[in-house]
This record gives structure tokens, sequence and C-alpha cells, in this order.
């Protein structure tokens, strides 16, 4: 097992995973909770309830009035409407927060390396009204999946989160336990699921929050390795 | 819970806004008086009827217009500013 520490990056919330038992491995140079001691049985749980830590993988943000025009100049597909998520060819996902902003989650299964190509490219061409948003550090990332997600979200959230309303690819920005979090509902497979996004400083509040409003509805943390499974067995957005 | 409806992210719960109080016009710099200045820090109209406010959606930061009934507190419209001040340019 990889000590967390050990990496010059790791998640906001590594003491509290390492508390819950998770077993940490290197992914983009990172530590990341790959499994919580049951890796056979995680899968199942996600299905049910489950919260994963995606913090320390890649992810950005570009912002200014021309940053979706540069976005789309460099092959990045939807945009074409506020609060959208649309997945891209190589598995990130792209979400409009505005018509001057947009935030780009990496692919979960490790493929694929959109952030930092759309980085590097920014830092060496920089083009005027577009500004890079360090979210891997401004940010935590979460994932909250299953079956319950929808109900555990309602405990926490004022908007309505149930598929009927919020399909795959919606995006709210709204107040959950009160602070302010950005939510994208996406599939893993047949797994309904959340990004959550908010202020890296509120990270291990908002961490215990959601394991606490888990515990409702017998949801588990679980590791990256549920999350990559639960998407090698369909074509969600990762 | 009263709902206010965002132009940017729909109907939200009041109470993840803030009232950024009414629009007014600025004085020019240049020529403003103390007096003029001092209105317009601290002076507010504050009349019965349909006002026009800043309000901002705390989750994204993001400012907007209301009009609003002072006598009924009835959010009549919502609007992005750039219907009044345009589009700010790049």
């Amino acid at each position: 097992m990889a000590e967390p520490a050990s990496y010059a990056r790791r998640s906001f919330v590594y003491r509290e995973l390492a508390a819950c038992g998770a077993r940490f491995g290197g992914v983009a140079g990172a530590a990341v909770a790959l499994d919580f001691g049951e890796p056979g049985t995680e899968r199942q749980s996600l299905a049910r309830l489950g919260l994963c830590d995606l913090s320390p993988l890649p992810r950005v943000g570009f912002k200014g009035p021309a940053a979706l025009d540069w976005l789309r100049a460099r092959r990045v597909l939807g945009l074409d409407r506020d609060n959208r998520a649309d997945m891209q060819r190589g598995g990130a996902l792209a979400a409009r927060l505005a018509p001057t902003e947009a935030l780009i989650l990496g692919n979960l299964t490790g493929r694929g390396n959109l952030c930092g190509r759309l980085e590097t490219a920014l830092d060496a061409d920089p083009e005027p009204g577009c500004y890079k948003v360090l979210r891997r550090d401004g940010s935590f990332h979460f994932l909250l999946g299953g079956m319950h997600a929808a109900e555990t979200m309602a405990t926490l959230c004022g908007v309505d989160l149930r598929a009927r309303a919020f399909p795959a690819g919606s995006i709210a920005q709204t107040s959950v336990a009160r602070m302010s979090m950005i939510v994208i509902a996406v599939s893993l497979g047949e797994i309904p699921a959340f990004h959550l996004l908010g202020d890296s400083a509120s990270a291990a509040y908002a961490w215990g929050v959601l394991v606490d409003a888990m515990t409702g509805f017998d949801g588990k943390p679980v590791g990256l390795d549920a999350v990559r499974d639960a998407l090698g067995n369909g074509a969600g957005p990762g | 819970m009263k709902i206010l409806h965002c132009p940017l992210n729909g109907p939200r719960n009041i109470s993840e806004f803030v009232c950024g109080g009414e629009v007014v016009e600025m004085p020019d710099p240049g020529a403003a008086t103390d007096a003029d200045w001092s209105d317009y820090v601290f002076g507010h109209e504050n009349a019965r009827g349909t006002v026009r406010e800043w309000w901002f959606h705390v989750p994204t930061a993001y400012w907007f217009i209301a009009e609003r009934d002072t006598g009924t507190d009835e959010i009549l419209r919502t609007y992005p500013a750039s219907e009044i001040f345009g589009r700010v340019p790049p």
C-alpha cells in the first residue's frame, strides 16, 4: 500500500480516508484511495450508495469572456448551454458553468490527459480573456453514487436532484449542507451518480457531512477501483 | 422557503442569495461633490412600489438584477445585468 504522505499530491481528506481504512495507490502522480479493504464488494456498495473521493485527480477550470471560444477551438465538445455537462471523446467531462466559465473533469479511468493538454496550451500561448482556474487545488471533488444518491442529497440540498428532474448531464450550482457546491449528474454505467465540487477548505467538513447523511441509507465510502469497475461495465461519462 | 428565480441557475431558495441594494447610477468621479458621493454610497430612495435591485447568487458568485415590489415583497422579474449595462468587453 502506498503511503499518502510520500506523494507530492494527496487528497484534502486523506487522513479521514485513512481513518476509514482506505488503501492508497498512485494515480496521475497523486495518492488516491483505491479501496477500503473490500475491493470485491465495493462495486455492490456503490450500486446502493457510495461516496468516493476524487480530489487528487486532474481537473481544471477556465474563466473569462474568451474562455468558451478558446476551449471550442481546442475541440472541447458541448459548452452550448449553461449548467450542462458533456462527455468528451476521451472520457473527460466538460461542464459549462456560465457564459464565461467552464470546468473540465479528467477521465476517471486514467486514460487521456485533456486537463493537462489544455493547461499546457494556455500556459504556452496565453489568450487574452481566458484565465485558468486551479480547481485541482481550490476545489474538493467527491462522487456520490448509487440508487439512493438522490435521496441522500435531498437531505442536504433544496434542489430536486431526482433523475426525472435532473437527468445525467445536468448541473446545479447551489447550497449543499450550507456550503456552495457544483453538483453534476452522471451515469456510471447503470449507476446514477453526482460529482460534487466545493471549496477545498471545507473538504473535511463536507466529507463528514456526506458520510453522516449516507448512514440513513446504509451508504459507505468506496475507492476509485469501484468507480472504475462501474465505468468499465458501461459507457457512462467519467 | 421563498423562491427566487436566478437568470443563470433557475429557481433557488432565497437563502442562496444576498441583496446588493438598489441599482443607481454612479456619479462622475471627476465632477462629483462630496454630497453626491455621500448620497450615492449611503442614500436610499426607500420608496414604496417597484424598485430595481442588485442580487447576488452566492454559490455561483453571479450578480443579476431583480425588480421587486417593496410593498408586497414580490419579485416581479429577474434578468442579467447585461440587459442594462451591455456585455463587458474582453
